[in-house]
């Protein structure tokens, strides 16, 4: 695990507020911190905000008719909300989208050929090229196939490879367990690990499945409501049984309970 | 990835022979054929133009009329305010174009589908409007005319000297077309036109692709219609009508929407059409010809339905699955 006190965050937010449609809060004062070279993960059940919060952080939100009402982002030290995607792309901010992450109507090398690297001259492209192939096998024999006919698996690993063909600095990956079966999202979730570990990138991962996600993130945050209910390095999150329990789904028979209803109802719970 | 236009011997001996068919044709054909060919040859750059801004990326464009007109007018005005060569008119429809293609195309970073489709509607009426009034304070009740397009002595004036201008013009916006559509711009249209918030996640500036396709797609429009104005020797506001508009609309859908040579199929048929109707209708009674002109429209739209429902992509879809099963019955053709 990397050293997270060390040095000046890659990147900070700090009391970010988003509205959707000038009225619908969605975030209220989110803060977050990303250390170089660290995976963190946001965890938090639907409509917490994660998703949100990525799209805040990658431009996104002026598409979806929100905007930053309060608040600020800083990615390497400049402020960056209000910024298109593009230009955050260019300066190594790049998204992973939760659906509809790959072009259907090109091909696997088409789809990793229209990624735009601004920040890689034509030698280095190459070589983020062949690390994709390298880091997923699997798209080397599908070079030539339409991404519209891969499978879930297939085109998650298409959309990272497209993501790494533009040289990020950080990569954010929104749901990447979304849909896919638990074998195939453990098997990527390694990758990703991996390719932190050759690239040296920083990753911030939005996540559901819990489990999953701790067992690779250096640093966690959980969402809930639009804040921030819980942070902490990601063995001390494991250590933590009602995480467990909220984002596992082990508490079966029962409705899905928040984080704050069980800290609210310890003794409670353990009378089940 | 392939890039060479004519890699392989057979592509080569498949261009050779389409060349030779095409250069063959002026010298076979009979007046009226040649000025079918002509008009076939016209509409094509038109339709090539549309290709790339609704098949490619995705963009739905209603004004295809008003930039012929907006072209046409620029010939017209020029030649007649100014007595200019077609060397100035044709660059000056250009620019006129990609100007207009620029106006028009700032709604499409706002606006998707039908609200865009509806706000290219305004290109089309403003320059009609414009040309209107022009015409009604000049005071011309039938339109401008304008001279064959000439260098010295020598005029630009049989339907076979057109033919071989309008194929050098058809070539030339075949060759951008099939060139944009193998460089990154045609991979960022396609791209953006799926999915473009993923193409904005990968660095593609989507805003930038988006109007550099309506100003590549409404010059090239524009071009087409300055041509038209030169070869019907005539300006009228009247030929632009929003029917002109749905005709080009139609040949993409009915070609094939995201194939170049499905573009050229698609102005084929939708010029041939009427023709062959017409034809059709004159093996019937003469107490029904004169009901020809109705079947004409009702035959297209007709047409257009069957196209929707039964063979989305369109002729070119038709040739495509017409080859794979050649290629799979025992009966294997030469190609």
């Amino acid at each position: 695990m990397t050293d997270v006190a060390a040095n000046a965050p890659l990147l900070t937010v700090e009391g970010l507020e988003v509205a959707y449609h000038r009225v619908a809060i969605a975030l209220y004062g989110v803060c977050l911190r990303v250390m170089p070279q660290t995976i963190v993960v946001l965890l938090g059940n639907n409509g917490a905000g994660k998703t949100t919060t990525l799209r805040a952080i990658s431009g996104f939100i002026g598409l979806d008719d929100a905007s930053i009402t309060a608040g600020c982002i800083r990615f390497a030290g400049q402020a960056i909300q209000g910024e298109p995607p593009h230009a955050n792309t260019r300066r190594g901010i790049v998204l992973v989208p939760e659906r509809d992450k790959v072009f259907p109507n090109l091909t696997v090398a088409e789809n990793l050929a229209v990624a735009v690297s601004h920040r890689a001259g034509t030698a280095e492209r190459q070589r983020l090229e062949a690390l994709v192939f390298q880091f997923f096998p699997a798209l080397a024999r599908l070079r030539s196939q339409l991404a519209g006919l891969l499978s879930g698996g297939e085109r998650q690993m298409l959309a990272l490879g497209s993501a790494i063909v533009c040289k990020p600095e950080l990569l954010l990956i929104d749901e990447l367990s979304l849909g896919l079966a638990p074998v195939v999202v453990e098997d990527l979730v390694r990758r990703v690990s991996s390719i932190r570990q050759e690239l040296g990138i920083t990753i911030l991962l939005v996540e559901q499945n819990a489990s999953v996600a701790l067992a690779v993130a250096d640093y966690g945050y959980v969402l809930e409501n639009g804040r921030v209910a819980l942070e902490g390095p990601a063995a001390e999150l494991r250590g933590r049984g009602e995480i467990q329990q909220s984002y596992l789904g082990q508490a079966s028979g029962e409705e899905r309970r928040s984080y704050r209803a069980l800290r609210q109802r310890p003794a409670e719970r353990r009378n089940d | 990835m392939e890039l060479r236009l004519l890699g392989t011997t057979r592509q080569r001996i498949r261009f050779a022979l389409v060349l030779l068919v095409l250069v063959a044709l002026p010298f076979v054909a009979t007046p009226f054929l040649l000025d079918l060919a002509n008009q076939v040859l016209l509409a094509s750059i038109g339709a090539l133009a549309l290709m790339l801004l609704t098949g490619f990326a995705g963009l739905i464009s209603l004004g295809t009329a008003g930039l012929l007109a907006a072209g046409a007018y620029a010939v017209g005005v020029l030649v007649r305010e100014a007595n200019a060569p077609f060397w100035v008119t044709l660059p000056a429809a250009a620019v006129l174009g990609a100007l207009l293609g620029l106006i028009f195309g700032l709604p499409s970073l706002r606006l998707r589908g039908l609200y865009l489709a509806i706000s290219t509607l305004g290109l089309h009426f403003v320059v009609i409007y414009l040309g209107g009034e022009y015409e009604a304070r000049e005071i011309l009740s039938t339109g401008i005319m304008i001279a064959s397009p000439s260098i010295g002595r020598w005029s630009l004036s049989s339907g076979r000297e057109w033919y071989f201008a309008l194929l050098f013009f058809a070539g030339l916006a075949l060759l951008i077309s099939i060139n944009l559509q193998r460089s990154r711009t045609g991979r960022a249209w396609r791209a953006l036109r799926e999915r473009d918030v993923v193409a904005s996640a990968l660095g593609i500036d989507v805003q930038r692709f988006k109007l550099m396709a309506f100003m590549v797609s409404a010059t090239m429009t524009a071009v087409a219609g300055a041509l038209f104005a030169y070869f019907r020797n005539f300006v009228s506001i009247d030929a632009f009508s929003l029917y002109l508009t749905v005709q080009y609309v139609a040949m993409i859908i009915i070609g094939g929407m995201g194939s170049i040579p499905g573009a050229l199929l698609g102005a084929g048929f939708v010029i041939l059409f009427p023709y062959a109707i017409e034809a059709l209708a004159g093996l019937l009674p003469a107490r029904f010809s004169n009901t020809v002109f109705a079947l004409d429209y009702a035959a297209f739209g007709v047409v257009m339905i069957l196209f929707l429902l039964l063979e989305p992509a369109g002729l070119i879809g038709i040739w495509h699955r017409l080859r794979a099963s050649l290629a799979t019955t025992s009966l294997r053709l030469p190609r």
